[in-house]
């Protein structure tokens, strides 16, 4: 029996070591932390120049807007050879960012970039960066206080507005009267949820005969998105219009109507975030699935120039940058897609 | 290692009172669905005079969104009637998902290679899951909980942090057609659409629970929950059986992965998340106790029925999430406590 266990500890520790898998995606920036992109600490230096280390803490890379976040940010850094950025991920725990920007500071960063899972249990480590004499930059989500140089980030309630005025604008053109809207909602309870709710809501009061027949959350999940699209669906088969707070949930409903051999033609399918990635929103404009969907811009590449803004030219930046949104649509989408930088 | 089954006869009397004592439970599961399918009719929206709830094509997707959970929860309840849990389902059903959408789309390995890797996939965790508990002697929560942190993070490191996304044709960097043919298309079946996954649904509960009342194997694996120590000492090899089930539970995540892979369209890191819950609500409303030794596929088939029910009928009323949420709170203790009325 000994002999046995001694026997698939061995096997257990074999796999363990076997762990890096070769062809398991890419490295560079997926490993939890101290990654490094750009040229590295001791030999990286241009000529003559300083190096500067960025600590970049992100709140939870298990969402693909935030992995694009930092994809975006880490491909912007490359450009710059005097930039080190190291990565820690919190994954949607607040202590474990907390302790994230702590080991930041050991590592004597020269900026902090951070995209906090809340507000309120991040204060206080990021003023505490901040009295240190050390910019921050906070990405998205804010913080509360004064205590960091500035917050860049876009405005959910005004792209939901859009998307909603949009809605309304197609409904009259289309002689849709009424007009039935399907919801497909974030999170409950979570911001990004109520402010795109909030603004579609504000964006269709243009057109009275709009009219949001059903709204049902479904955690931002393409998987959970299915099952409620499709009751939804069976409650309400004349719907005109799906809007998913965000793009996997719009795709899932185009499963759903599919399935429920609902004419895809006849129904505007309305997401947000538009990720520049094969599985992204902008991509499934392009290939017809999505109508139109809005940029939930990231602000990775944003907030590189800042840094070098602040650090390089010693520039003091305004306390908010607030990114623009970008309507994706079948006209646009293919262009969007190679700007954005989608492989 | 098997015994062999002369040397093993189950006492006669303490049979009987198994068998009853599961037909009671069924029973009540039955009733708990009827309950719930009445309730689900009479508050049904009505449309042209019609009960939507009652439209085939609303019963056929109930069964379609129930097979997923339903084949996992069958894994689920032979890996708890002897005892144990696996809380790997849900991380590994993604890993499995990031397999499958890989090696349709970024292999090109076929529809073939691609079902036999996911499935051997599965199969060759859930066994590690029971070399783990079974040879190192740690519990199985612990075993599978550390099981369920590997997968995840193999599967984000594999997708590279997105989605794998199919469409299906013939073009290049397209996944076969076939594949979503087989496991989330349709079939006619007496006039009507019949998703096909309800067939891997109703053939996994079927076998399952014919292997449970009818096999040496299925004998083994309640005896194992009902008393570890006593079926050793009958001479029942206790590590392979509990390592069969995990293995067992291991293939079906795999086989509900290629249905989840086929159904959305694509292969994510963060799918299944929560399924484990899911799957143990399902055996737990079907009458399966945790302590092992009792319980029934078919009472899971149930389960996992009765929560699909909730599930569209709250969304055919549009209730908003937070009170389905509450509501499946309240009928998995209710379900407990009455089989626990005996």
């Amino acid at each position: 029996m000994i002999a046995m266990q001694r026997c698939t500890l061995t096997l257990f520790l074999a796999l363990l070591a076997a762990l890096p898998l070769p062809g398991c995606g890419p490295r560079e920036t997926t490993t939890t932390t101290s990654t490094t992109v750009g040229g590295s600490t001791d030999t990286g230096a241009p000529a003559g120049g300083k190096t500067y280390l960025i600590g970049m803490s992100q709140a939870n890379k298990g969402e693909p807007w935030r992995q694009a976040m930092n994809d975006q940010l880490a491909a912007a850094a490359k450009q710059h050879p005097e930039l080190n950025v190291v990565f820690a991920d919190a994954a949607q725990n607040n202590t474990k960012q907390v302790a994230d920007v702590e080991n930041f500071l050991q590592q004597k960063i020269d900026l902090l970039i951070i995209s906090p899972n809340e507000a309120a249990p991040l204060t206080d480590v990021v003023a505490k960066v901040h009295q240190q004499g050390i910019p921050v930059i906070v990405l998205d989500r804010k913080v509360n206080g004064e205590a960091y140089t500035m917050w860049i980030g876009a405005n959910n309630r005004e792209i939901g507005q859009k998307a909603g005025e949009y809605v309304a604008a197609w409904a009259e053109k289309n002689g849709r009267k009424p007009c039935n809207v399907l919801e497909l909602r974030g999170l409950e309870g979570s911001t990004p949820a109520k402010e795109r709710g909030d603004g579609f809501r504000a964006g269709i009061a243009k057109n009275a005969s709009v009219k949001i027949a059903a709204s049902q959350n479904a955690d931002w999940l393409r998987e959970k998105a299915v099952p409620v699209s499709q009751s939804m669906l069976t409650a309400h088969p004349k719907a005109d219009v799906v809007y998913g707070h965000n793009d996997p949930m719009a795709e899932a409903a185009i499963i759903s109507a599919q399935n429920a051999s609902v004419d895809l033609d006849r129904v505007l399918f309305v997401g947000i975030d538009a990720l520049p990635t094969p599985d992204g929103g902008i991509k499934s404009v392009m290939d017809g699935r999505l109508d139109v969907t809005y940029v939930y811009p990231t602000g990775g590449a944003e907030a590189v120039e800042w840094a070098l803004k602040i650090l390089k030219d010693g520039v003091k930046p305004p306390r908010e940058v607030v990114l623009k949104t970008q309507e994706v649509t079948s006209a646009n989408a293919a262009d969007l897609y190679t700007k954005y930088g989608g492989k | 290692m098997t015994p062999s089954p002369t040397t093993n006869p189950p006492p006669a009397f303490g049979e009987r009172l198994r068998r009853w004592g599961q037909r009671a439970l069924l029973l009540q599961s039955f009733f708990g669905l009827i309950g719930v399918l009445a309730l689900s009719i009479m508050f049904s929206p009505i449309r042209d005079d019609r009960i939507v709830f009652l439209a085939p094509g609303n019963l056929l997707n109930i069964v379609r969104f129930a097979s997923e959970n339903g084949i996992i929860a069958v894994g689920m309840t032979l890996v708890i009637l002897t005892g144990g849990i696996d809380l790997s389902v849900g991380a590994l059903l993604a890993l499995c998902a990031v397999a499958a959408a890989a090696g349709l789309s970024k292999y090109h390995l076929g529809a073939f290679p691609t079902i036999l890797m996911v499935l051997g996939l599965g199969a060759a965790a859930g066994f590690l899951n029971g070399l783990i508990t079974t040879r190192l002697r740690i519990q199985s929560f612990i075993a599978t909980l550390a099981m369920l942190s590997v997968a995840r993070g193999a599967a984000s490191l594999w997708s590279g942090g997105y989605a794998i996304p199919l469409s299906f044709g013939s073009g290049a960097g397209m996944a076969p057609p076939l594949f979503k043919s087989l496991f989330a298309g349709e079939v006619s079946l007496f006039g009507l659409a019949a998703p096909t996954q309800l067939f891997y649904f109703a053939a996994v509960s079927l076998i399952a629970s014919v292997a449970l009342q009818r096999t040496h194997f299925g004998r083994r694996v309640y005896a194992v929950g009902s008393s570890e120590a006593a079926s050793r000492l009958s001479g029942v090899s206790v590590d392979w059986v509990k390592t069969a089930v995990f293995a067992l539970s291991g293939l079906l995540v795999g086989l509900a992965a290629l249905l989840h892979v086929a159904l959305v369209n694509q292969g994510s890191h963060i799918d299944g998340s929560g399924y484990e819950l899911n799957a143990i609500a399902a055996v737990v409303i079907g009458g399966t106790s945790l302590a092992g030794g009792s319980g029934t596929v078919l009472g899971t088939v149930i389960g996992a029925l009765i929560l699909s029910v909730l599930d569209n009928i709250l969304g055919l009323r549009n209730v908003q999430s937070e009170y389905q949420l509450i509501l499946k709170g309240f009928i998995i203790v209710l379900a407990v406590v009455l089989q626990r009325r005996r």
